[in-house]
């Protein structure tokens, strides 16, 4: 009984196509540039009604190079809702919710995004206020000095969160000369000396709130021509900029680094072992080879999560981040595990998993299983408006196009055994591995 | 036109479930399939003296293996299809759900099926979701989130002693006692023909939604919606406070008392419309948002409830499918610096205690109308969540909850909006749960009653400061005996 039912399965496993046909990103859409350097991404969905507009501007923390900046691209993300003359906060706030739109925003290492999902009549609405704001934001001293409390608060809220504090220090010990070497959040030191850059705040506006750098993404329920020439009259005006930031390269790692974080209350300890990678591409392998490997050796059908969570049961979390970023980045393998005595062996668990891409290539059907994964997880993500918008977004971040999705899961279908194995001895080497763990404190 | 569509096919799908289980069915072109089978039970049918039952019980069919497969096996198989089955339990509601691509329809349902009807109670898989209940409650909860700490502790407190008056997932000592025949029992016990409601849509093929009504009719058939009469939870005398002492670095405010208010009831609009001018989660148009972070900078945020919504630091709008025959009213204040936490939790109680006594404008009325009215369709924005909120609407008894929420908004009144607001809330008789360090210090400034001035970083217009002055000396009226401190690793012990 127990086999044929195995058998059923198996078969009809084996008849899965190896993903949904077609494009991995299967809208049509509309991509104009306007003069003035902005440019527009407009996709129509199915889905009726609603729209949803992200507009992405092209900086982050990475921008924040002088010392004592950290933290700058996001507390401006936060600036941007405090008002212009047209629009003072309490009007803006009071339009949004008669459209009864949701809006928020989002800072990343490499972007910040603005978002807005509403129904489809307010779309002219929107793209006029988002224009008001971008082209003239107008906040006091005042308003300045208040908004930096919030951002402290938002420090305030994440600090109870271990996972924070070991992002910070992973990130500050594996990195010397490059900005990443700082969370999105900032330093705590600068973030505390935020309400007295209220000059360096208009300066960082004035430098990357421009056209050149920001991309407008709407989709939903939308026509491209009647959005282009809304975008046309609202932000067609917008003057280009000139700034242009030169963000220090990372020298190569020389050699293994450790770091350690007593945390002051009770909590698992964590282990996170991390090394140098590249930055994004839809082009060359390398960082599309490490994604696979982030799903073969760490995501839940991988051997170690088998061992580790399902089977001795000395970890409970397990996963590889392997973020895509305009510059190099890390790798980085997360472990929580269970009882502190077992931190060595995990670690060690770990470290052997990662060598064994280097040894050996791996198995190819389970690398095509990964590969049709995430096909379908990428088609299973896109089944609303907002989230086709947010996706597109975060390409759009790296490389202005759409096109980049379907490009980027061109490259992972070229990916061989040989090709993970190459990346692997290339990027997995000691020198340019960081180790970073964390114990928790005694119960009071 | 949608409403229409979708109310339609409820009163269809009505027609088809004249037998249990009842389906809730949304057909549409898409090429994705959204499975949900909810339970209509939950952490409040946990047996006495094992609180928990449910939720491992939820946990072991959806995270373990069944008869014929290790759980391995079954993650192994979803893979490929980056498919999964998720649980979530609540305490009137237990939900599997997943979605598959079209493609791999007939591979993920069969998976699924099994693990709903045939779970394997391997010893194994018992020991690390146990391990995982254990963890979340400890750690990830207890340990690293003052801020749902404090939501969940207020919960527990108001309905102490009632059957909601555990956490979803249990508590550490009953967990440890459990045993795998606790679960089987529970499992042969609830989840029934009965007490199930398939939901199902998107674009899967004519006989589908027929197929799994026939294989779910292998439950038990039970005797249909459980828990009998829910007792009122005991009521709240005077200002309660509940004080957590942890070592943190910042001071977390829970803030709330029962209301006889849920969807379905006459009052339900108007006080859904108080709560979203008060305080709408994650969006930044609300009163208390307003006269809290953006003119004062005290925090991150500050937001009021009137339904459970759990995990609202990670998300914008609530999950479906955790509805309950009682609410309670909820304000949830952000982390606040130790230096202004006496004057925040003033200026909280304040303003609520002005909503009380002023109400809210006819402008403000109609703003947040129209609001509610267009902001519903976001809720729906996925199948998923327009299948959960039909499902809930359901329990409820109500048409669907667009239809329904834009019928009772256009017959609204500000008139109604201000009584209910008298009716329901109030700025007394009820609980602050704190979650902060030097407790003790803390309750000595509340017992005092001392004024607590705001100092800025920046000059504040004069109506600010004037307003400050009263707000500083706002009364909170507490006595010693009405002030409890608890370590942090005695809550949900």
């Amino acid at each position: 009984m127990l086999r044929w039912i195995v058998l059923l399965l198996v078969s009809a496993l084996a008849a899965l196509p190896a993903g949904p046909a077609g494009k991995v990103f299967p809208y049509a859409y509309d991509q104009h540039d306007f003069p003035n350097g902005l440019r527009l991404i407009t996709i129509p969905t199915d889905y009726p009604n609603v729209v949803s507009v992200f507009i992405v501007v092209q900086t982050g923390s990475r921008n924040e190079v002088e010392p004592g900046k950290s933290g700058f691209a996001h507390l401006f993300e936060h600036l941007m809702f405090r008002g212009t003359a047209t629009f003072p906060t309490a009007r803006y706030e009071a339009v949004l919710k008669s459209m009864g739109a949701a809006s928020n925003a989002y800072t990343t290492d490499d972007h910040t995004a603005y978002h807005t999902t509403f129904s489809r009549e307010d779309l002219e609405t929107v793209l006029r206020m988002e224009a008001d704001r971008f082209q003239n934001l107008d906040y006091s001293r005042e308003k300045f000095r208040t908004e930096t409390l919030a951002v402290l608060g938002e420090y305030n809220k994440n600090s109870a969160n271990p996972i924070s504090k070991l992002e910070e220090v992973l990130r500050d010990t594996a990195f010397d000369r490059h900005t990443y070497k700082h969370t999105t959040m900032g330093f705590l030191r600068d973030i505390e000396d935020m309400p007295n850059q209220f000059d360096y705040s208009r300066q960082f506006f004035d430098r990357y709130y421009r056209p050149e750098y920001t991309t407008i993404v709407v989709a939903g329920d939308v026509q491209p021509q009647a959005v282009r020439a809304l975008v046309e009259k609202y932000w067609g005006g917008w003057k280009r900029g000139s700034y242009q930031v030169a963000v220090p390269a990372e020298p190569p790692q020389s050699g293994p680094r450790t770091n350690h974080i007593d945390w002051p209350t009770p909590t698992l300890p964590w282990v996170t072992v991390s090394f140098h990678g590249p930055a994004y591409s839809d082009e060359r392998k390398e960082q599309a080879a490490l994604d696979l490997i982030s799903y073969l050796g760490f995501s839940e059908s991988s051997d170690l999560y088998q061992k580790l969570v399902i089977q001795q049961q000395t970890v409970d979390e397990l996963e590889a981040d392997n973020p895509d970023r305009v510059d190099p980045c890390l790798f980085t393998v997360f472990a929580r595990v269970k009882k502190p005595a077992e931190m060595d062996a995990v670690r060690d668990d770990i470290l052997a998993a990662v060598n064994s891409f280097r040894e050996k290539p791996v198995d190819a059907a389970r690398l095509e299983a990964v590969k049709r994964h995430l096909r379908y997880a990428f088609a299973l993500s896109m089944n609303n408006s907002e989230a086709v918008a947010g996706s597109v977004a975060r390409f759009v971040a790296l490389r202005r196009t759409p096109e980049t999705i379907n490009r980027l899961y061109e490259v992972y279908d070229s990916i061989t055994p040989q090709d993970i194995q190459a990346v692997a001895q290339k990027y997995f080497s000691d020198s340019s591995r960081t180790i970073v763990t964390l114990t928790g404190g005694k119960a009071q | 036109m949608k409403p229409l569509w979708v109310a339609a096919l409820l009163m269809s799908s009505t027609v088809l479930a004249a037998a249990p289980p009842q389906v809730v069915a949304l057909p549409s072109k898409s090429p994705l399939v959204t499975f949900r089978f909810v339970f209509l039970t939950g952490a409040a049918a946990d047996p006495a003296g094992k609180p928990g039952v449910a939720a491992l019980t939820a946990a072991m069919l959806a995270e373990g293996g069944t008869r014929t497969m290790t759980y391995k096996q079954i993650v192994d198989a979803l893979f490929p299809m980056a498919a999964s089955v998720s649980e979530q339990v609540d305490q009137e509601m237990i939900t599997f759900s997943g979605t598959t691509h079209v493609d791999n329809l007939e591979a993920y349902y069969s998976l699924l099926r099994t693990m709903l009807l045939e779970p394997g109670w391997r010893q194994e898989d018992f020991v690390r979701l146990r391990d995982d209940a254990v963890n979340f409650l400890r750690v990830s909860l207890r340990g690293n989130n003052d801020e749902e700490l404090g939501k969940e502790v207020l919960y527990n407190q108001i309905y102490a002693g009632h059957p909601y008056g555990h956490h979803d997932l249990g508590a550490v000592s009953a967990l440890e006692r459990m045993t795998v025949a606790d679960l089987q029992q529970f499992y042969r016990e609830h989840f029934t023909q009965s007490s199930l409601v398939i939901g199902l849509a998107g674009g899967y093929p004519e006989g589908f939604l027929q197929r799994v009504e026939a294989d779910f009719r292998r439950l038990p058939v039970g005797t249909g919606r459980e828990g009998g009469v829910l007792p009122a939870p005991r009521a709240i005398q005077g200002l309660r406070m509940l004080m957590v002492e942890k070592n943190t670095r910042s001071v977390a405010y829970s803030i709330g008392f029962p209301i006889d208010v849920r969807r379905g009831d006459p009052d339900y609009a108007a006080l859904l419309l108080a709560q979203t001018y008060f305080g709408q989660h994650r969006l930044s148009g609300g009163r208390l948002y307003e006269r809290m972070r953006e003119v004062r900078g005290l925090n991150y945020g500050d937001y009021a409830y009137i339904e459970y919504f759990p995990r609202g630091m990670f998300q914008f709008e609530p999950d479906p499918n955790l509805a309950r025959r009682q609410q309670i009213f909820q304000i949830w204040i952000r982390p606040v610096g130790p230096p202004t936490a006496h004057f925040a939790l003033r200026l909280a109680m304040y303003e609520l205690d002005k909503l009380i006594r002023e109400g809210i404008s006819e402008e403000n009325f109609e703003r947040t109308r129209m609001f509610l009215t267009k902001y519903v369709n976001l809720l729906m924005k996925t199948k998923r969540a327009e299948l959960g909120y039909a499902i809930d609407s359901r329990f409820y008894g109500i048409p669907d909850y667009s239809t329904y929420l834009r019928s009772a908004l256009a017959k609204l009144t500000v008139a109604d909006v201000n009584q209910a607001i008298r009716k329901h809330l109030r700025a007394t008789d009820l609980l602050i749960v704190v979650v902060a360090r030097n407790c003790e210090e803390l309750k000595k400034q509340f017992l005092a009653g001392a004024p607590s001035p705001m100092t800025y970083n920046s000059p504040k217009p004069q109506q600010i400061l004037d307003e400050d002055r009263i707000v500083e000396r706002w009364k909170l009226d507490l006595k010693p005996e009405n002030i409890t401190i608890v370590p942090v690793d005695s809550v949900f012990e």
